[in-house]
């Protein structure tokens, strides 16, 4: 009986939570108009600081390719970064919120990487140049990132006020310079535009090139 | 020389057929068409021939990674060219090759060393021509900033031909400049030197030439109306080139390049252009 009213109060507290929520849908372009994909939208509610996350989250190597290319994750996250190729892979990164390196592996390690520091994270593999990968380490839970039609919907947000910003391998500048205030009330869903000022992508192609120091 | 070709080559054999467990494999080549604006290396207007070729070739690696930033590729290629006009040129060749790889640090930035031994046996329908090849390069390069890269390296090359005529030793060095214009295209800026055997072809006989020759032959490489005289020297070379690769898919490439080259011995002096144009894959 007791489990019973438990179960009942969980539901009524859900409820009502799921009835104060919100949503958000975001549209990101580039300077000439253009909808770009994999932006990171992401909302931080004010004086509401979110906990960290402890879930654990699979990065991929796979066809000699990062998979996902972006991939967003709450600070506290750690990931495994499997290798279902048959060959082996040495994943590292220089990036000031988390310098590591996995040399030489295949499979999947015993141990993920802990994303501990808030940040954004350039992945490369020592072996294969062209493949590359970035993490978005964020200091909420509130995230999505966006398709290839540039649009995307973070749900169930606390009614509240947000900052909301967006970031972009490619963004030229910090992700500050693109902030938008944003007031959600209880089962609304506003609509925010950014219009994102980007480098040009000067990614290493895997296709042959004229350098006779790349993989061979 | 053949004792030691043979164990290169065996020791290769084997490594390629015991590297089955986590091979890391890779096939690339590149096929196009090439012109030559001065085959015979003549530096008489009357006595250039020009020609173009269709040339091909086929590369099956396999890397290793032997230590943290030391990679090991061993490789085995075929290649071929037919040319159009001059068909003693016409070549088909096989070879082996053994690349070593070392990276000052982690990933694409950083420097890098590379030092590579090739012996191949190349077939010519002249037959006398058909040789043991090997070269041995040196490379280095460095990132200079996201679009800028710089090469350079040093090449020694040894043929064997059947004839001894054909012999052919050189050193060059060569440095490049490569430039990536957007994510897909990508430019090069080249010099290279060579000092080594050359074949200079004139019609008739050039006493001039012959003063500095080494040895001289009438062949019927351009035909026997009018019969050209073969003179083997040593000559300097300098070559500029431009060369352009645009990715079109993953895993293929289309490039241009040209080259234009002069080579001189006091007072032999003759000037190359070449012009090539390929597509380029590698998988």
């Amino acid at each position: 009986m007791n489990w019973l009213r438990i179960f009942f109060l969980l539901a009524l507290v859900s409820l009502r939570h799921d009835l104060r929520a919100g949503s958000l849908a975001v549209t990101v372009k580039d300077a000439k108009g253009a909808p770009v994909s994999d932006a990171v939208v992401f909302a931080r509610g004010k004086g509401s600081e979110s906990q960290t996350a402890h879930s654990k989250i699979v990065i991929d190597q796979r066809d000699k390719q990062f998979i996902p290319y972006v991939t967003a994750l709450q600070v506290g996250t750690s990931v495994f970064f499997a290798n279902t190729d048959n060959i082996r892979h040495h994943v590292y990164s220089f990036s000031p919120a988390k310098k590591f390196e996995l040399p030489l592996y295949s499979g999947i390690p015993a141990k993920p990487i802990l994303f501990d520091h808030v940040g954004f994270v350039t992945l490369g593999c020592n072996i294969h140049d062209w493949m590359i990968a970035y993490v978005a380490v964020l200091p909420t839970p509130y995230f999505q990132l966006t398709g290839d039609a540039g649009r995307t919907l973070l749900k169930n947000l606390p009614a509240g006020e947000y900052t909301v910003n967006v970031w972009h391998p490619l963004l030229k500048g910090a992700p500050e310079k693109y902030s938008q205030q944003v007031t959600l009330a209880a089962n609304g869903t506003p609509e925010l535009v950014f219009a994102l000022d980007l480098k040009p992508d000067f990614r290493t192609k895997r296709a042959p090139g004229l350098s006779t120091g790349d993989y061979r | 020389m053949k004792t030691a070709r043979s164990r290169f080559i065996s020791v290769l054999l084997l490594a390629l057929s015991l590297s089955g467990a986590r091979a890391d494999w890779r096939l690339g080549g590149e096929t196009g068409a090439v012109y030559e604006s001065n085959i015979s290396n003549s530096d008489r207007t009357s006595d250039v021939r020009d020609d173009w070729a269709w040339r091909s070739n086929v590369r099956l690696s396999n890397g290793y990674q032997v230590l943290r930033d030391l990679r090991l590729t061993l490789g085995a290629d075929l290649r071929g060219q037919v040319w159009g006009r001059f068909g003693a040129f016409n070549e088909i060749g096989a070879g082996l090759s053994a690349h070593l790889r070392y990276r000052f640090g982690l990933g694409r930035r950083a420097p890098w060393i590379a030092l590579e031994e090739r012996i191949g046996y190349d077939g010519f329908q002249e037959t006398g021509r058909s040789n043991w090849d090997e070269s041995l390069t040196l490379r280095g390069g460095i990132v200079i900033s996201d679009r800028l890269a710089l090469e350079a390296g040093y090449i020694f090359k040894n043929l064997a031909a059947s004839d001894d005529f054909f012999d052919e030793q050189s050193h060059s060095a060569n440095a490049r400049l490569i430039v990536d214009l957007t994510s897909s295209l990508q430019i090069a800026l080249g010099y290279s030197y060579r000092d080594g055997d050359v074949l200079s072809y004139a019609t008739p006989s050039r006493p001039d030439i012959f003063a500095l020759a080494s040895e001289r032959r009438p062949v019927t490489t351009f035909g026997s109306n009018p019969l050209y005289t073969a003179y083997r020297l040593k000559a300097q070379t300098h070559a500029v080139s431009i060369s352009a690769s645009y990715a079109l898919t993953k895993y293929i490439s289309a490039q241009v390049a040209y080259r234009y080259s002069t080579t001189s011995h006091d007072p032999l002096h003759y000037e190359n252009h070449s012009v090539e144009a390929r597509i380029a894959f590698a998988y």
